[in-house]
């Protein structure tokens, strides 16, 4: 079998939904949870990242659970369960637990794994009662914004206060992104705390330009896995 | 821009919700009349004062209840709907695959 990472990305089975627009941007290619991502997108991702870099995630293992048990169930699996709704808690293995509302939470794969936990966990039984699977794999696109312009480009996109006074890690925002729907959540992810944002997978190319676009004026573009991991 | 406090989210502007209709008691759909069905769906009392209605904060998904004023559009009160609603509804099946006992279906 070829080398993954030599393939281009149309040529690779599990890609993200937004592939389209930065395989353009793209210097090389890794495969993480059995999907490719952006290795290097330049040659100065590092320093852009600190600023401020994009990077599309959505092949990155993630999974769901909604109803009453939920909580109960996240917690036998030895994952922490925000106290609140819209609140951010990291696992021991490095995994994110999203408390979207008093009865869903999500579970993101950490930066240092290839996703095994979360698809461990999303293989596990169910309580027999009061806990559904979310499958948000497929329904929702995960990009990540990095570097210290972050809340500033945020703020010409969306209505909320993301400033880190008033939203800081750990925190979660479900509202309106350059006028599509989104859950940004900033919470640590790699070496530095970055805001995530999962939107509908039908916008993913379009957020993924409108971020850009934002980005612009702060002299940011498309970086990496390895400037942030 | 006119704002709207969501019970989860927190004070949002207005074009992040989705009205849903008025909050009714609905009927035993079992024993109603066509006629009390179709007031319970589709019909609205449209009168100046103060309304419960159901409004959805589309980016989270969530649905939850408003008390607002018809005629200064004013909204008074947002609150989940486990405030009102404590218990599931189901309904139950016949052989036929139907919900409904009453009309003629035609």
């Amino acid at each position: 079998m070829s080398d993954p990472t030599s393939m281009l990305p149309d040529q690779h089975p599990r890609r993200s939904l937004a592939w389209r627009v930065w395989a353009a941007s793209t210097q090389s290619l890794a495969v993480k949870s059995e999907g490719l991502v952006v290795q290097q997108a330049g040659e100065n991702d590092s320093a852009m990242a600190e600023r401020c870099g994009l990077i599309d995630l959505t092949v990155l293992e993630r999974t769901g659970f909604r109803g009453r048990q939920a909580a109960e169930h996240l917690e036998s699996l030895d994952l922490p369960v925000p106290d609140a709704p819209n609140r951010a808690a990291v696992g021991t293995q490095g995994e994110t637990v999203l408390r979207l509302s008093a009865r869903e939470l999500w579970v993101l794969s950490a930066a240092e794994d290839d996703g095994q936990h979360v698809r461990r966990m999303a293989n596990q039984p169910l309580p027999t009662k009061d806990c559904y699977a979310l499958y948000c794999q497929h329904s929702h696109a995960w990009l990540v914004l990095a570097g210290r312009y972050r809340a500033a480009v945020m703020a010409k996109l969306c209505g909320v206060d993301l400033r880190e006074s008033a939203f800081p890690v750990g925190h979660i925002a479900q509202t309106s992104v350059a006028r599509s729907n989104a859950i940004v959540v900033h919470h640590q992810w790699g070496r530095q705390p970055v805001f995530s944002l999962f939107c509908d997978s039908a916008s993913a190319d379009y957020l993924w330009e409108a971020l850009l676009d934002a980005m612009a004026e702060f002299e940011g573009g498309p970086v990496g896995l390895a400037a942030l991991v | 821009m006119k704002m709207m406090p969501c019970p989860l989210n927190g004070l949002r502007n207005i074009s992040e919700f989705v009205y849903g209709g008025e909050v009714t008691d609905m009927p035993d759909h079992t024993t109603c009349s066509d006629r009390e069905w179709a007031e319970y769906v589709f019909y609205t009392d449209n009168q100046i004062q103060v309304v419960t209605e159901w409004w959805l904060h589309a980016p989270s998904s969530y649905w939850f209840i408003a008390e607002r004023h018809t005629g200064s559009d004013e909204i008074l009160r947002t609150y989940d709907p486990s405030e009102r609603f404590t218990e599931r509804v189901d309904f139950e099946q016949t052989e036929d695959n139907t919900t409904t006992g009453g009309g003629s279906g035609s």
